[in-house]
């Protein structure tokens, strides 16, 4: 891809050094012609004195021998008309200001010479970049980022795998303001980019996404709209401009338990959707994130504990009696009830097993409360549907929906799943060796101040060790400023898109000259500024539009279905199982049924999967009961019930 | 080169000396000389439409010179002179670009003064050596100032050069403006070359006349007259008031143009006083000259003290000896 066969040898500029400009070892000034086609980021090549140095343009001044601007007044007679007349154009310059990338021979490490100045070729921009020691070899390891472009001239840029990816450095992080789909159309563009250049020898990869705003991820595997300029630069690239493969994507139910809470709910796109639905034991051990650190104690946060290494899931002894298996959360509350009636039958004791009756209530208050908000997500007592743990597959984007979640829950999903595949990378049983993370919106995940959060203790977490594991994070915000500095400060590479100019007045950017400042708040859809470890200075690139659907388009291509009604939700899902489900049948049977039984019948007829999805349904279905007044439980007459969620004060 | 021949005569016994003239001294100009009123019956002033016409192509040609003495021997200086000229054309863009360039290094002393050592270093060097005759030696202000004609003359000598190559490659619409007299060189014959003089050490008229001339107003020119110089090629003349001069001197602002001594030069005199008066912007300001510097020959001299060897760049500061601080 990077074209070694002509350089093109006239040069445009030479390199000036006064006293109150040197030429230092990493930056010197330079002189082109008034119309040249040199500009802020163009990268050039001085030779002179057998050593070459490449350099990327900073800054650029153009002056004129005026001495004072008042002499162009009394040239002009005060009369700017006149002043554009003069019959001669004054003698001015175009003076440029260039950072060093590199320096041939590296040693010793000299002031650039003054000589010509030549813009870079291909072969120049590798050696510029460093790209020569990862583009070659025996065991490539370069990604195309997209093409530096200058004066006509056009190259490809690649990042080192090794780099981008681990285990040398690794994480991505991208900035930019929102509304022009530069941030999301770039990660797109690289994971494509990544998953058709990503080295064999470094093992499998695949990407999990959090959709967390409107369609942006649902139609990664369409196609979308290029134009020849895009095919062009993909082809420059040595890519191949097509949607992704594979696309696994997951989304909660809505309240109702029944339809997707998605906007891939086109009846031709739905039936990809796989329904991320957890129960007790997914959500206990995360409790941490979902329960307010203010509000739980270390009374509650004993109990919790309490209730996840010795309660859930296997059988338990409440003391009074009863025996249970805690699997649901229905079968936590019939635990708690049971406690609450035990210890009132017992004589109204304060504590059960150490723990005081308040923390209990308090626990089961909020823990209540979590099923209520996350409804759709968590189960109540239905069994769960999870990624696929353990079987990842290689180049397969796993995109999670919770762009319509409640922020507890996504919260909860992100913790979860994020902690699983940490869990299964360090246990090396993922099915993949590395995993990228792609997360929008770290402002609000990984906020430079404010609460402590477990989600963003997990990306911190992830910054500064994910890179051993293979477990790669993709972060994009808005404001960079305002993300966790260890979470930015850890990411090798940095991409920016066009910058809101208050953002680039932080002090984060102060190391950028004024003119590489106006360039990014001016930046056009799909350029970027990249830096990497292997570039000493920050590079601009163009990328082509990625081959997907975007999700504005997706969403007019692919309308999102209106919500069905129960019975046909229904039917959609068992039809999506086996294509022979006749509707009519399924309605016929679930009418008048409980829908808390049919969605517990449906989720076990999904986690089955069987060969005969009606029979399995009608089998977890079970027949029809009349209905009958409950039976008062045993031993608690006299107990009043408890509300799901009462008005105590805890 | 330069560097080596000079110390090369020092370490052959040459005094190593410094000294430098005063780059404007320019060229002594104070004759008188008679003028005749060709335009009108007396000389009077005409008002000037800056811009009325301009050609579309114009050349310029001016010259520098620097010299300094960097060795003595006895009473003979050393003198290392440098003088250069070019030509640089201005097209419809504006923008000035470099026809023709000659520069030329040279020493002057007189040869039999020095050591043997230090004409052998000299000869060595391959630099060219003026030799002045030994009844030009004596006080260093008479010696000094054969050395200056030996300067100004190889400072003309190469304007003339170029002006005679430019004019033969004129454009039919190109107009060269020479810096100086044209009356100086083969550009007097020839109908699309004009000479600007910024120094007015010559007199041509006297009483009212003199007058009319000096204390024209801003955006005018004098009727077009000719001077009765034998010592010069005939051309017909006219002042030529580009600022207002209330304030400053009588001679602020005030330019004399010279061209070929011809009935169309009368007739052309209004477009190329209303030309030659639109050339006064840009300004060329830092220069001191810049109320009667036009322009487009303050760039030829821009560009060729931009080539000038390093080392006979005035030095600024004093003669005394530097501190090592």
């Amino acid at each position: 891809m990077i074209d070694r066969t002509g350089a093109r040898a006239t040069p445009v500029g030479r390199v000036v050094a006064t006293e109150q400009k040197p030429a230092t070892p990493h930056q010197f000034h330079f002189w082109t012609a008034i119309e040249t086609t040199i500009g802020i980021g163009a990268i050039v090549k001085v030779a002179a004195l057998e050593r070459v140095v490449y350099g990327v343009v900073t800054d650029g001044f153009a002056y004129s021998d005026l001495a004072t601007p008042l002499h162009d007044v009394v040239g002009a007679e005060g009369d700017p008309v006149q002043a554009a007349a003069n019959p001669t154009a004054r003698a001015e310059i175009r003076l440029w200001t260039a950072a060093v990338l590199r320096q041939e021979p590296e040693e010793p490490l000299q002031p650039v010479p003054l000589g010509q100045v030549f813009v870079a070729s291909d072969a120049d921009v590798a050696q510029a970049l460093r790209m020569d020691a990862y583009v070659g070899g025996a065991q490539p390891t370069a990604i195309p980022v997209g093409l530096y472009t200058s004066g006509g001239l056009e190259a490809p840029v690649y990042l080192d795998a090794d780099f981008l990816l681990g285990p040398e450095a690794a994480h991505l992080n991208i900035s930019g303001v929102s509304g022009l789909a530069t941030k999301t159309s770039a990660v797109e563009f690289l994971l494509s980019a990544i998953f058709q250049r990503f080295p064999a020898h470094k093992g499998r990869i695949a990407a999990v996404c959090f959709n967390v705003k409107g369609p942006d991820l649902c139609f990664l595997d369409q196609p979308g709209t290029l134009d020849d300029e895009d095919r062009r630069r993909y082809a420059r690239l040595g890519l191949e401009p097509r949607p992704f493969a594979r696309v696994r994507y997951y989304a909660p139910f809505k309240a109702d338990g029944v339809n997707l809470n998605t906007l891939r709910t086109h009846p031709d796109l739905v039936g990809d959707v796989e329904p991320l639905v957890w129960g007790l034991r997914e959500v206990l051990d995360f409790a941490e994130v979902l329960l307010n650190r203010d509000d739980i104690d270390a009374k509650a946060d004993a109990f919790i504990d309490f209730l996840a290494d010795r309660v859930v899931d296997r059988e338990f002894h409440d003391g009074f009696g009863g025996t249970h298996r805690v699997a649901t959360f229905a079968d936590l509350e019939r635990l708690f009830r049971a406690i609450f009636d035990g210890l009132e039958l017992a004589g109204r004791s304060d504590t059960w097993r150490t723990h005081h009756i308040a923390t209990i209530r308090k626990v089961r208050n909020r823990l209540a409360n979590i099923s209520t908000r996350c409804k759709g997500l968590v189960t109540d007592d239905g069994p769960s549907n999870d990624l696929p743990w353990g079987r990842f597959e290689d180049r397969t984007v796993y995109v999670i929906d919770i762009a319509n979640v409640d922020p507890l829950g996504q919260d909860l999903v992100f913790a979860r799943v994020v902690s699983k595949l940490r869990e299964h990378l360090e246990r090396r049983d993922l099915g993949v060796e590395a995993v990228i993370v792609f997360v929008d919106e770290l402002n609000k995940y990984a906020p430079a101040d404010g609460p402590d959060t477990y989600v963003r203790k997990m990306l911190l977490d992830i910054s500064e060790r994910g890179r051993y594991l293979g477990l790669v994070l993709f972060g994009a915000e808005q404001f960079r400023s305002q993300v966790h500095r260890r979470v930015v400060g850890n990411a090798g590479t940095v991409v920016f898109g066009r910058m809101d100019a208050d953002e680039l007045a932080t002090p984060g950017y102060q190391v950028l000259s004024p003119a590489t400042k106006i360039k990014l708040a001016t930046l056009p859809i799909g350029e970027l500024m990249v830096r990497h470890p292997h570039f000493t200075q920050p590079i601009f690139v163009r990328f082509p539009r990625p081959a997907v659907l975007r999700g504005r388009d997706g969403v007019e291509r692919f309308p999102p279905a209106a919500d069905l009604p129960f019975a046909d939700a229904v039917v959609r899902q068992l039809v999506r199982l086996d294509r022979r489900v006749r509707p009519n049948v399924v309605k016929d049977l679930i009418a008048e049924r409980d829908e808390e039984d049919v969605r517990r019948a449906l989720a076990r007829t999904r986690q089955a999967r069987p060969q005969d999805v009606l029979a399995c349904f009608r089998r977890e279905l079970g027949g029809r009961v009349a209905a009958a007044p409950p039976a008062p439980a045993v031993g608690s007459a006299g107990v009043p019930p408890l509300d799901p969620i009462t008005d105590e004060p805890y | 080169m330069a560097r080596s021949w000079v110390a090369a005569i020092r370490a052959a016994g040459v005094v190593p000396a410094a000294y430098v003239p005063e780059a404007s001294l320019g060229r002594p100009d104070d004759e008188v000389v008679a003028a005749s009123v060709v335009e009108d019956s007396v000389l009077r002033a005409h008002p000037v439409t800056a811009g009325a016409w301009a050609p579309p192509a114009a050349c310029f040609l001016d010259g520098i010179q620097h010299w300094r003495v960097v060795g003595q021997s006895g009473v003979a200086p050393v003198v290392q002179a440098y003088v250069a000229a070019a030509v640089r054309r201005r097209g419809p863009d504006r923008r000035p670009r470099t026809l023709a360039v000659r520069a030329r290094e040279f020493v002057i002393t007189h040869l039999a003064a020095l050591p043997a050592a230090a004409r052998r270093a000299l000869e060595d060097s391959g630099v060219d050596v003026v030799d002045l005759p030994a009844a030009e030696l004596g006080q260093p202000g008479r010696t000094l100032r054969a050395a200056h004609v030996r300067v100004d003359r190889a400072r003309e000598a190469l304007e003339h050069e170029l002006a005679e190559a430019c004019l033969a490659a004129l454009g039919p619409d190109e107009w060269l403006v020479v810096d100086g007299l044209l009356s100086d060189t083969a550009a007097a014959a020839h109908p699309r070359a004009v000479g600007v003089i910024k120094s007015h050490g010559t007199q041509f008229f006297s009483g009212a006349e003199l007058e009319c001339a000096l204390t024209l107003p801003a955006g005018h020119r004098t009727s077009v007259f000719r001077p009765e110089s034998h010592a010069h090629r005939p051309v017909y003349s006219w002042y030529l008031r580009l600022w207002p001069w209330e304030g400053n001197d009588v001679l602020y602002s005030l330019l004399r143009v010279e061209a070929r001594a011809h009935p169309d030069t009368v007739r052309a005199a209004p477009a190329l006083a209303a030309w030659l008066a639109a050339e006064r912007a840009p300004l060329a300001a830092p220069d001191a000259r810049w109320d009667r510097l036009l322009y487009p020959i303050h760039d030829v001299e821009t560009y060729l003290r931009s080539r000038m060897p390093r080392e006979l760049v005035p030095a600024p500061g004093s003669r005394l000896p530097k501190t090592g601080t």
